[in-house]
């Protein structure tokens, strides 16, 4: 595996300095020839102009959306959090009861038809979480910031699988567990990966006689 | 309601809520890698920088998991099995764009 991604990026880069060289060449030969060497050039320039374009928005783009992110994050996030608590308390109140359970559900006998049940989230701290995380890991203690994201993600995630539970018609959800798996591998150490974490929620959906 | 995909019932408890269990087939797995066009990756990027949820990823790992379980029951049914029983997920990211979702249980026959 390790090889063939090591080869994988040889490869591309070779791909790229190729492309350089040529492009180059062209643009050398830009001048000399002179009816249809412009659009020629274009045409090879294009991905590194594309890109450059991208460069240029993303500088601009980036710390606007910082900014609105220090500023309204935090209350989004706690938002979440709320709305996905009045979500339950408002389904508990027409079923009647809580659907989750984490035990096996072999207590009961009178059970007619089951089958998988599954919800799922991805959520990520915003950037200026992501930078008073990192003071806070300096001091050490509780990292708040990252608690408040993953436990209002994980809320949002339950009061999914509720109403997934509800929309396939199962009266109760059993043997429910819940997983978090990181969505930024530990290999990658550029800083540009999305920072977020997976959450997944799934159980035994059953239906009574 | 889904409880029967292609004709194979699957949960993730021990034994079937209801059934009886008559026979068990070995394990039964089925993965997938999938990933994202480079737009979505994109928007994702910029949507992390506000925070909250990233909806395109959302998406992703439940399409590939949709794909994983159903390579499961493909592997079931090819084994003449009627029923998959403790069913667990394992998710690991290759690179930030593209995740392999792994889904495995037991074949079993019941009636």
């Amino acid at each position: 595996m390790k090889t063939s991604v090591a080869n994988f990026r040889s490869f591309s880069i070779l791909v790229i300095m190729a492309f350089v060289t040529f492009s180059l060449n062209v643009v050398a030969q830009g001048g000399a020839v002179e009816d249809e060497g412009f659009p020629l050039v274009l045409i090879f320039l294009l991905p590194f102009i594309l890109l450059s374009l991208f460069g240029v928005v993303w500088m601009i783009l980036w710390p606007a959306m910082f900014v609105w992110g220090a500023v309204f994050s935090g209350a989004k996030v706690e938002r979440m959090h709320e709305e996905a608590n009045q979500r339950r308390d408002s389904l508990s109140k027409r079923m009647g009861r809580e659907i989750l359970n984490s035990i096996d559900g072999g207590y009961r006998t009178d059970v007619s038809s089951a089958g998988l049940v599954h919800a799922n989230g991805v959520f990520g701290p915003s950037h200026w979480h992501l930078m008073i995380g990192f003071v806070n890991n300096l001091i050490g203690g509780s990292v708040t910031v990252f608690q408040q994201v993953i436990s209002a993600g994980r809320a949002e995630v339950m009061q999914r699988l509720r109403e997934q539970a509800e929309e396939d018609g199962w009266d109760e959800v059993i043997n429910v567990r819940i997983d978090t798996a990181s969505m930024t591998p530990q290999s990658s150490n550029t800083r540009n990966t999305v920072r977020g974490v997976e959450i997944f929620a799934y159980g035994t959906g059953i239906k009574y006689e | 309601m889904q409880q029967v995909v292609n004709g194979i019932l699957v949960v993730n408890t021990e034994t079937i809520p209801g059934k009886v269990i008559t026979e068990t087939m070995g394990v039964v797995s089925g993965s997938t890698v999938r990933a994202k066009n480079v737009g979505k990756d994109i928007f994702a990027g910029l949507k992390n920088i506000v925070g909250g949820e990233l909806t395109q990823y959302t998406e992703l790992l439940q399409e590939s998991r949709n794909e994983a379980v159903g390579r499961m029951v493909a592997d079931a049914m090819s084994i003449g099995a009627t029923a998959v029983v403790n069913v667990r997920f394992a998710t690991s990211a290759i690179t930030a764009g593209a995740a392999e979702l792994f889904a495995y249980g037991t074949a079993v026959k019941y009636e």
